[in-house]
C-alpha cells in the first residue's frame, strides 16, 4: 500500500512544481523574428525591399490600366470577353471608384512610401559608420519615396502624407513640397554613378531630372527649366541620346548613357523582373506569347503616321503577321497590333523577363526644357532641344516662334517620342488636353469629374472622414 | 473457399431434411421484475419463421415445434431468452428486464459514463453503424447518423471529410474537430482502419468538451478502437469490393449543339469565325467518356483476438484499395494493429498497449480535369489520327476543328482549355504514407474507489511525395505541330532557363512527431443515494515537431528507376528548399466534478486549464475553461411512478467555455524570400539577383478564441424503450474570432494581418427521434430521423474589419465577403436581373456594367446611383446548410437484414462554377445551357446568350438542397454454420445510389478544405459524388 501512496505523491508532485513557462516558450523556427533582425538585416536590404516593391506584379496590370489603357494611346486589348477585371472600364472611361487597378496602384504606392519610410528610420538606427554609405542609403529610399508621391499626387490631387496622417488629405502643393524636399536631399547625398555591381541604383542625376519633371507638373517653369538645363550639360552625370530611337527599350538599350533611371529586370535565371510585365502586354492568339493587354491604339497609329513618325511608330508598335526585330514572326495575332516596349526577346512571355522598364530617360529631359523654355519666351532653347529629339528620328525640324504653337508642338513630341512610358494620361491631364483627346478617341472626359481619380471605396470605408475627390 | 461455402451451405439443407418430430409447446411468460404475465411476447423456433405471441394472461401455444428445436423468448425493453425444447411440450419462463439500452456507456474524456447520467450532449456512433456502410474514413459512414454534426463528404479517393460540429464558428482558426484516438489527440485519423474501431463518441457541447479546454472549440471526436476479449481466439474476416461510378453526370451539348451555339457567339464579333455541320467535322470526342472509368475499391481485414485473465490481444491486418475515377488514380493503405491489455495483481494493476501502423500509397491525378473535360470542345480529339494530343486548334478559313489546313488558311484557337485526358497522363505524382501511432497506459486501481492513470502516446508521420514533369512533352503536345527540333532549338538557345529543360523531379519530405502524456487520478464512489465521481489531471503535449524539405532539379533520365537527384544533367541548378516546423507545446491542468442523487438530480462541472506556446507573441500562454452542467431525471421521482409510458426522461441544460488555439502564427516579422518576390531586386551590370527584406505589418496580441455556448436538451425514452429521442438547443459563440484585416490601404502596412474582430454564432436545434419494436412473426424493425437546424451569423465586426473578401473564382472575379450580420464569407455578387434584349435597350438603360451587347445579363442598379460597382454587389445566403437531416430504417427478419438510409440538406447555395466561366463560346455547354440560352431578342428574359461576360452574378447561384440515399444494405447471416458461435454474413449495399436535387452541376456537396473564405460551395474542379455498389462478407469462427 505504501507503495501505492508514492504514487499519488510523486503524482502531486509534478501537479506543483512542474514550471512550464519554459515549457512553453518555443522559438520560431519558420520566420525570424523582428526583434532578431539586427543579427540578421543590413539596412540595404531594406533599400534593397523598396526597389523590388517596383517589381510587383501590380505594375503589369493595375499599372497599365492606370496609365495607359484609359489614355488614347492604349486599348484594353485582349479578347473582347476578357476584361482583365475591370481594364475594359478604363478602356471606355467608366470605371468607378471601386475599380480594383485603381486601388491596387494607389496602395502600391503607399505601400512603397512605407517601405521607404522605414528603410530610412533603420539606416538611421542601425549604426552604420560610413556616414556616406548611410545616407546614401537614405538619399535611394528618398529618391523612392518621391517616386511614389509623384505618381500619388498627378493621379489624385491632394493626398495624405503617410507620416503625418492617413486620413487628412493634404494639399497638392503640401505634397509637391514633400516631394521637391525629398529629391533635393536626395540629390545631396546621392552619387553621380556607381560601380558596376551596383548600377541600376538611383542617382543624383536621377534625382536632378525627376526634379525638373515635377517641376514641370507644378508650371514651375524657371525651375524645370535649370533643372533640366543642368541635367542635360551636366559633366557630372555625363547623359547623351542614343542615336538609334529603337536600341531604346531593347536589351542593348538597358541602362544606357540616355538613361537616368529603370526599373532593373532579368530574364534568366535565377530570374527576377517586373512580374509578368512582358507577359500580359505579350501578342495573344495561338501565334502569341501573352495576355495581349495595353494594345495601341488605332488614335496613336494615325499620329504616328499623319507625322510621318515611322522610325518611333516601329519602335513603338507590333503589328500583326510582321517579323521582329530579332527575326521572330509574329504571325496572325488576336490584335492587331501590341506594345513593342514591353517586348522581350529572350523571355517573350516568361514571368520574368529582362525588360527594364525605362522610368525616366534624357529624351525627356529635353522635351522639358523645351517645354519650359518656351513658357519663359526662350523660343530658340525651346526650339533647339526639341529638334534635337525630332532630327534623331529623321523628322524635318520644328520652326515656329509662335508659344501657343509651339507649345502644341512638344505636347505632340512628347506623345510619340513617350508613347507606352506610362506618362500619357497625366500629360493629358495637365496640359488641358484630356477632353478634346477622350473626345477624338470616342470617350466622355467630364470637365471637373475626370482630371482626378477617385479615392478608393475601400479607402472611404476604411477611412470614412476622408474626402472624395470631386463629382465621383 | 468457395467450396468450403458449398460444403457448408449443403449441409444445411440436409440437416434440414432430416429433422426431427414434430411436437406443440405451450407455456406462461411472466415479468421477473412484477410477476406479472408479459402480454405480446414473441415466441419464436430458432431460425424459422414458425413462432407465435402471448396473450393477455401471457400465454402462448406453438404448434410444429420440432423436439430439438430452440425457442425465442422476445419483447422489446426485456432481455431475449433462449429455451432449448429437449422434448417438453410446457415451457414456462420467466423474462428479466433489459437494462441496456439505459446502459449504454459512453465515452467522455478521461473516463466513461452512463449515457442517461450525461447532462451534455453526447453522440455514439457504434461499429454496428460504421461496418454498416464501408469506407476508408469512419466519418464518411457516419454521415447522417449524428444529429449537429455536419459530415461533408469528399469522393476522392483517400481524402477525408470536412466536420463541422454545431456550425462553423471560426473564419481563420483550425476548423477541425479535435481527434482523440484511445485517450491521444492525432491530427488525422485517415491511418486508422475502420474496422478497428469501436466507437466515435462526439462530444458536441460545452459542457462536455470543455474538459479538452483551449482546442474543444469546434468539438471533440472521441475514437475507441478494439481490445482483446479474452476466450479462445476469435477469427473475424472481412471483405467487400465495390464499383464505382458518377452519381450525378451533368448532360454536355453534343456536337452540333456546340456547333451551333458558338456560331451564335461568333456573329455577334466584328470577324466572326462560323464551324462547319458536325457531319463536315473530322472528330466527336465525349470527353467525360475518355476521362473517366469506373473506380474499384477492394478491402479487406482479418482480424484475431482471445486471451486469458491476465492477458487480453486484439491483433488485425487492413489491405484497402481504390481505384479513383480517372486513368491510373490510386490509394492503397495497409494498416497493422494490434492492442494488448494485461492484467496484474488482481486487476489492480492494468496496462494497455495500442499500436497502430499505416502505409499508404497514392497516385494522384490532377482534379482539374474535371473542369476541363465539361469545358473542351467535343470536336476537339483526345488524339489526331495521327496520334498527337488534341489541342483546341480550329482552322478558322475552312470551320473545320483540326491544327491543319491549306497553305494559307488561318489556325485559330476554340478556347484555352487543355486536354484533359493528357493532363491526367501526364501527371506523374507519388505520395506515400507512413504513420506510427501508439499508445501505453497504466491503470492502478488504489483502493475500489480511487485509481490512478497515466498514458503516453505519440505518432510519428513520415510522408514522400515525388513529382515528375516530362516538360518536353508538354511543350511538344500544347501543338501538334511542334517538332522536338524546334524544342532542342529553343533549349540551345535559352540554355538556363528551366523551362526549356526536358523534364524536372520534385522530391518532398514532411517528418512530423507528436507526444502526450497524461497523467490522471478518478475518484468513484456512491454512500446511500449520493453518487460522485471526480476526475484530476495534468497533461504534456507537444506537436508538430519536424521538418519539411523540398528538392527539385532537372533533366533526370526518362525511366523511373533513375528519378534520383543525384542524376540530373547538371546543366540547371537543383534547387533546395528546407525548414523546421515550429512545434507547438500545450500544457494542462484538469479536473471534473460529477454528482447525482438518486441518479434523480445531477451537476458536473469541468475546469481546465491549458497554456499553449501559440501565444508566445504577449507570453499570456494560460487560458481557463470551466463548464457546468445540470440534469434533471425526471422518471426517477415518485410522482411519475404512475406514468407507466415513460421509461426514461431527463431534461438538461449546459453553460461552458472552450478554446481554439489553433490560430494563425501571429509574430512580427521580417520577411524575406529567396525567390522571384516583390522585396528582392537585381543589380548590377550583370543584373545580378540581390535580397531585399521587408517589415511584416506588426502582429497584434492574438489570443485563443473563446467560444462561450449555453443549451438545453431533453432525453426521452418511451413506451417500454420503443421510442426513444432528443431535443436539444445550442447557442454558441465565438467571442473573439480572429479575422485576416486588410491593412488600411494608404497606411505604412502592407502585409494582412490577424487580429480579432467579430463574433462568431452558430444558434440551433438538434432533434432525433427512433421507434423499435418486434413484431409476432419475428420481424424487427428500427426507424428513425433526425434533423438539426443551425443559424449561422458573423456579429459586431470591428470597425474597418468589414469587408474581407473571398471565394475567388480564378479569373480576377470574388463571390464572397465577411460582412456584419451575414454568415460567414457569405455570397456576395451582383444579382442578374434580366437580359439584355436589344441595343436600344442597353443605350436607354439607366445603369449598365462595362459594355453590355444584347444577350448579355443586366445587373440591378441597387443603390440607383446610375453606375454598376462594386456598391450594387448584394448578399445571396451562405453555402453553409442552414437544415441537416437523415432518416433510416433498419429490418432484421430470420436471417435477413435490411437497411436504408437518406440524408439531405437544405438552405445552402452551391456556385456552378462550371456554368459560369470565361466562356467565349468556345468552351462547352451543358445541353440546359444550350436548351434554355438567349437566342435573340424576347427569347428569354432569365438566360444568357452564348456571349456572356464572366461576372460572378446571382445567376449562377443555385440551391445546394438535395436528398440522397445514402446506402441501401440487404445482407444474410449464417449461424453456426460448422460449430457453435461461427457466423458468415454476405451483403451487398448501394451507397449514393438516388440523389434528388435541382442544382445542375455534378455535384452540390462541395467542401474543398473548409476554409470558408476559398473555394467551399464552388464547384470549379471538384470530385464528384460516386454511387458505389459493393459486395461483401463477414465471417466470424
Amino acid at each position: 500500500m505504501k507503495k501505492y501512496f508514492n504514487i499519488t505523491f510523486i503524482l502531486a508532485g509534478i501537479f506543483l512544481l512542474s514550471s512550464c513557462s519554459d515549457f512553453l516558450d518555443i522559438d520560431s523556427k519558420e520566420k525570424i523574428e523582428a526583434e532578431d533582425s539586427e543579427e540578421n538585416y543590413t539596412p540595404e536590404q531594406f533599400v534593397n525591399g523598396i526597389y523590388g516593391m517596383f517589381t510587383d506584379w501590380d505594375y503589369a496590370f493595375s499599372f497599365l490600366a492606370v496609365t495607359e489603357i484609359i489614355s488614347d494611346n492604349a486599348d484594353k486589348g485582349s479578347s473582347p470577353s476578357d476584361s482583365g477585371a475591370d481594364k475594359n472600364l478604363f478602356d471606355e472611361l467608366t470605371f468607378t471608384s471601386t475599380a480594383g487597378s485603381l486601388s491596387a496602384m494607389w496602395s502600391r504606392w503607399y505601400k512603397t512610401i512605407g517601405r521607404a519610410t522605414q528603410a530610412i528610420e533603420y539606416a538611421e538606427s542601425y549604426g552604420l559608420t560610413d556616414e556616406a554609405y548611410k545616407n546614401r542609403l537614405i538619399g535611394e529610399s528618398k529618391f523612392l519615396r518621391a517616386v511614389c508621391y509623384f505618381w500619388l499626387v498627378r493621379g489624385w490631387g491632394d493626398v495624405t502624407l503617410q507620416h503625418i496622417d492617413n486620413t487628412n488629405r493634404a494639399s497638392k502643393e503640401e505634397v509637391y513640397a514633400f516631394i521637391e524636399q525629398d529629391l533635393t536631399e536626395a540629390m545631396q547625398v546621392l552619387p553621380a554613378s556607381y560601380n558596376s555591381a551596383n548600377l541600376g541604383r538611383a542617382t543624383k542625376g536621377a534625382a536632378h531630372g525627376l526634379l525638373s519633371k515635377v517641376y514641370l507638373y507644378q508650371g514651375k517653369w524657371q525651375q524645370a527649366y535649370d533643372a533640366a538645363t543642368a541635367v542635360i550639360n551636366s559633366s557630372e552625370y555625363n547623359y547623351s541620346l542614343l542615336d538609334d530611337y529603337s536600341m531604346i527599350w531593347r536589351v542593348e538599350g538597358e541602362n544606357s548613357s540616355e538613361s537616368l533611371f529603370e526599373i532593373q529586370a532579368r530574364g534568366e535565371s535565377i530570374a527576377h523582373g517586373v512580374q509578368q510585365y512582358s507577359q500580359t502586354q505579350g501578342a495573344r492568339g495561338t501565334t502569341g506569347w501573352g495576355w495581349g493587354f495595353n494594345t495601341p491604339s488605332e488614335n496613336l497609329l494615325t499620329a504616328f503616321n499623319d507625322e510621318g513618325d515611322e522610325i518611333r511608330r516601329d519602335a513603338t508598335i507590333i503589328f500583326r503577321n510582321s517579323t521582329l526585330y530579332d527575326g521572330y514572326v509574329v504571325g496572325n495575332t488576336e490584335n492587331p497590333m501590341y506594345n513593342y516596349k514591353a517586348y522581350s526577346s529572350a523571355n517573350k512571355g516568361a514571368d520574368d523577363t529582362d525588360k527594364n522598364i525605362r522610368y525616366l530617360r534624357l529624351g525627356e529631359i529635353y522635351l522639358i526644357q523645351a517645354e519650359a523654355a518656351n513658357e519663359l519666351g526662350r523660343t530658340s532653347e525651346a526650339l533647339a532641344a526639341l529638334n534635337t529629339i525630332r532630327d534623331r528620328v529623321n523628322l524635318p525640324a520644328v520652326r515656329t516662334t509662335d508659344q501657343a504653337e509651339l507649345r502644341r508642338a512638344v505636347w505632340k513630341e512628347r506623345r510619340l517620342e513617350l508613347a507606352f512610358e506610362h506618362d500619357r494620361w497625366f500629360d493629358l491631364v495637365r496640359t488641358g488636353q484630356a477632353r478634346e483627346a477622350m473626345a477624338a478617341d470616342n470617350k466622355t472626359f467630364v470637365i471637373g469629374k475626370h482630371e482626378l481619380f477617385p479615392i478608393p471605396n475601400q479607402q472611404l470605408i476604411d477611412t470614412p472622414e476622408m474626402t472624395q475627390n470631386p463629382n465621383w | 473457399m468457395k467450396l468450403k461455402i458449398a460444403t457448408v451451405i449443403s449441409f444445411l439443407f440436409c440437416s434440414i431434411l432430416l429433422s426431427a418430430q414434430q411436437i406443440t409447446v405451450s407455456g406462461t411468460v411472466k415479468e421477473g421484475a412484477t410477476g406479472e404475465p408479459a402480454i405480446g411476447v414473441t415466441v419464436l423456433v430458432k431460425g424459422t419463421s414458425n413462432g407465435t405471441v402471448t396473450d393477455m394472461d401471457g400465454n402462448y401455444s406453438l404448434p410444429n415445434v420440432p423436439n430439438d428445436a430452440t425457442l425465442v423468448f422476445s419483447y422489446i425493453g426485456m432481455q431475449t431468452l433462449e429455451e432449448p425444447v429437449n422434448g417438453r411440450t410446457t415451457i414456462n419462463v420467466t423474462l428479466s428486464e433489459d437494462v441496456q439500452a439505459l446502459e449504454e456507456v459512453v465515452v467522455i474524456g478521461y473516463g466513461t459514463a452512463r449515457k442517461i447520467d450525461l447532462t451534455g450532449s453526447i453522440a455514439s456512433v457504434g461499429e454496428d453503424i460504421i461496418s454498416r456502410q464501408p469506407a476508408l474514413n469512419p466519418l464518411q459512414s457516419a454521415q447522417g447518423k449524428i444529429s449537429g454534426v455536419n459530415i461533408v463528404n469528399n469522393d476522392a479517393p483517400g481524402s477525408a471529410p470536412t466536420v463541422v460540429i454545431r456550425g462553423l464558428g471560426t473564419a481563420l482558426g483550425g476548423r477541425d474537430p479535435l481527434y482523440i484516438v484511445d485517450g491521444f489527440p492525432v491530427t488525422d485519423i485517415r491511418n486508422i482502419s475502420a474496422s478497428d474501431i469501436v466507437s466515435m463518441d462526439v462530444l458536441k457541447d460545452a459542457a462536455s468538451a470543455s474538459i479538452y479546454g483551449v482546442r474543444a472549440a469546434n468539438g471533440v471526436i472521441l475514437i475507441t478502437t478494439k481490445k482483446g476479449q479474452s476466450g479462445k481466439p476469435k477469427v473475424g474476416v472481412e471483405s467487400y469490393v465495390g464499383v464505382k461510378n458518377i452519381l450525378n453526370k451533368v448532360q454536355m451539348a453534343n456536337a452540333q449543339q456546340y456547333i451551333e451555339h458558338y456560331n451564335q457567339n461568333q456573329s455577334m464579333l466584328a470577324t466572326p469565325i462560323q464551324l462547319q455541320n458536325a457531319s463536315s467535322q473530322p472528330y466527336n470526342t465525349d470527353w467525360y467518356d475518355e476521362l473517366i472509368r469506373p473506380g474499384v475499391v477492394t478491402n479487406n481485414l482479418v482480424s484475431v483476438t482471445g486471451g486469458g485473465e491476465n492477458v487480453r490481444y486484439y491483433v488485425s491486418y487492413n489491405y484497402y484499395d481504390e481505384d479513383g475515377l480517372l486513368d491510373n488514380q490510386n490509394y492503397r493503405r495497409s494498416t497493422i494493429r494490434n492492442n494488448n491489455e494485461y492484467s496484474f495483481f488482481d486487476n489492480r494493476l492494468k496496462l494497455n498497449q495500442t499500436l497502430n501502423l499505416s502505409f499508404s500509397n497514392e497516385v494522384k491525378k490532377p482534379f482539374g480535369a474535371f473542369n476541363e473535360a465539361y469545358r473542351q470542345s467535343p470536336l476537339v480529339p483526345v488524339h489526331y489520327n495521327n496520334g498527337k494530343w488534341g489541342r483546341p486548334f480550329v482552322n478558322t478559313t475552312t470551320g473545320i476543328v483540326n491544327y491543319e489546313g491549306a497553305p494559307g488558311d488561318v489556325i485559330g484557337s476554340l478556347n484555352s482549355i487543355g486536354n484533359p485526358v493528357y493532363n491526367v497522363a501526364q501527371n506523374n505524382e507519388r505520395e506515400s504514407v507512413i504513420t506510427l501511432q501508439g499508445g501505453f497506459e497504466g491503470e492502478f486501481k488504489i483502493t475500489d474507489f480511487l485509481k490512478v492513470n497515466s498514458r503516453f502516446g505519440g505518432t510519428k508521420y513520415y510522408n514522400k511525395n515525388r513529382q515528375f514533369s516530362d516538360i518536353k512533352d508538354g511543350w511538344l503536345s500544347a501543338d501538334p505541330a511542334r517538332t522536338e527540333a524546334e524544342f532542342l532549338a529553343l533549349k540551345e538557345a535559352n540554355p538556363t532557363v528551366t523551362s526549356y529543360a526536358v523534364n524536372s523531379l520534385r522530391l518532398k519530405d514532411i517528418e512530423t512527431f507528436r507526444w502526450t502524456w497524461e497523467g490522471f487520478a478518478t475518484f468513484n464512489k456512491s454512500f446511500n443515494r449520493h453518487n460522485v465521481e471526480a476526475v484530476l489531471g495534468l497533461s504534456r503535449e507537444k506537436y508538430g515537431i519536424g521538418y519539411e524539405s523540398t528538392l527539385r532539379g532537372y533533366e533526370v533520365p526518362q525511366k523511373p528507376q533513375y528519378w534520383n537527384l543525384s542524376m540530373v544533367s547538371g546543366d540547371y541548378e537543383t534547387e533546395v528548399a528546407q525548414f523546421g516546423y515550429t512545434p507547438t507545446a500545450i500544457a494542462s491542468y484538469f479536473g471534473r466534478l460529477q454528482y447525482n442523487f438518486d441518479h434523480r438530480y445531477y451537476i458536473s462541472a469541468v475546469l481546465r486549464r491549458d497554456g499553449a506556446s501559440t501565444f508566445k507573441q504577449n507570453k499570456d500562454y494560460w487560458g481557463t475553461f470551466p463548464s457546468v452542467g445540470l440534469g434533471w431525471t425526471i422518471s426517477q421521482e415518485e410522482f411519475m411512478n404512475d406514468v407507466a409510458f415513460i421509461d426514461h426522461l431527463k431534461l438538461k441544460g449546459t453553460w461552458g467555455e472552450l478554446g481554439n488555439h489553433n490560430i494563425p502564427l501571429n509574430v512580427s516579422q521580417i520577411l524575406t524570400d529567396p525567390g522571384s518576390a516583390n522585396m528582392n531586386y537585381v543589380f548590377g551590370a550583370e543584373q545580378n539577383l540581390v535580397y531585399g527584406a521587408r517589415f511584416g505589418t506588426p502582429a497584434m496580441d492574438l489570443s485563443w478564441e473563446v467560444t462561450r455556448e449555453w443549451g438545453f436538451g431533453v432525453d426521452y425514452t418511451f413506451m417500454n424503450q420503443r421510442l426513444s429521442g432528443s431535443l436539444d438547443y445550442y447557442n454558441k459563440t465565438n467571442t473573439n474570432a480572429i479575422l485576416l484585416i486588410n491593412p488600411v490601404l494608404n497606411s505604412t502596412f502592407e502585409g494582412q494581418f490577424y487580429d480579432h474582430g467579430a463574433k462568431v454564432r452558430n444558434a440551433g436545434i438538434e432533434f432525433s427521434i427512433g421507434w423499435s419494436d418486434q413484431l409476432a412473426n419475428g420481424l424487427t424493425y428500427e426507424i428513425g430521423a433526425n434533423y438539426s437546424y443551425n443559424k449561422n451569423q458573423v456579429l459586431e465586426v470591428r470597425d474597418t474589419y468589414n469587408g474581407a473578401i473571398g471565394g475567388s473564382l480564378a479569373d480576377g472575379q470574388i463571390s464572397k465577403r465577411l460582412q456584419d450580420g451575414q454568415p460567414l464569407y457569405a455570397w456576395w455578387m451582383f444579382e442578374a436581373d434580366g437580359v439584355w434584349q436589344t441595343q436600344e435597350e442597353i443605350d436607354n438603360a439607366n445603369a449598365v456594367y462595362g459594355t453590355a451587347q444584347p444577350g448579355q445579363l443586366k445587373y440591378k442598379d441597387q443603390n440607383g446611383d446610375g453606375l454598376i460597382d462594386d456598391r450594387d454587389k448584394i448578399y445571396l445566403g451562405s453555402y453553409l446548410p442552414s437544415s441537416n437531416y437523415a432518416v433510416h430504417l433498419n429490418l432484421e427478419y430470420k436471417n435477413f437484414d435490411f437497411g436504408i438510409d437518406g440524408y439531405g440538406v437544405a438552405g445552402n447555395k452551391v456556385y456552378n462554377g462550371l456554368k459560369y466561366g470565361r466562356i467565349n463560346g468556345g468552351e462547352n455547354i451543358a445541353y440546359e445551357t444550350y436548351r434554355n440560352r438567349w437566342t435573340g431578342a424576347g427569347s428569354t428574359n432569365i438566360h444568357p446568350g452564348p456571349n456572356r461576360a464572366p461576372i460572378a452574378s446571382s445567376y449562377y447561384l443555385e440551391s445546394g438542397a438535395f436528398f440522397r440515399i445514402n446506402n441501401i444494405t440487404l445482407g444474410y447471416t449464417f449461424n453456426d454454420l460448422v460449430a457453435q458461435g461461427t457466423s458468415l454474413r454476405l451483403y451487398t449495399t448501394a451507397q449514393n445510389p438516388f440523389m434528388f436535387t435541382k442544382y445542375s452541376g455534378f455535384t452540390p456537396e462541395i467542401s474543398s478544405d473548409g476554409n470558408p473564405s476559398l473555394t467551399p460551395g464552388i464547384e470549379l474542379s471538384a470530385y464528384p459524388t460516386t454511387r458505389n455498389f459493393l459486395f461483401g462478407i463477414n465471417l466470424q469462427f
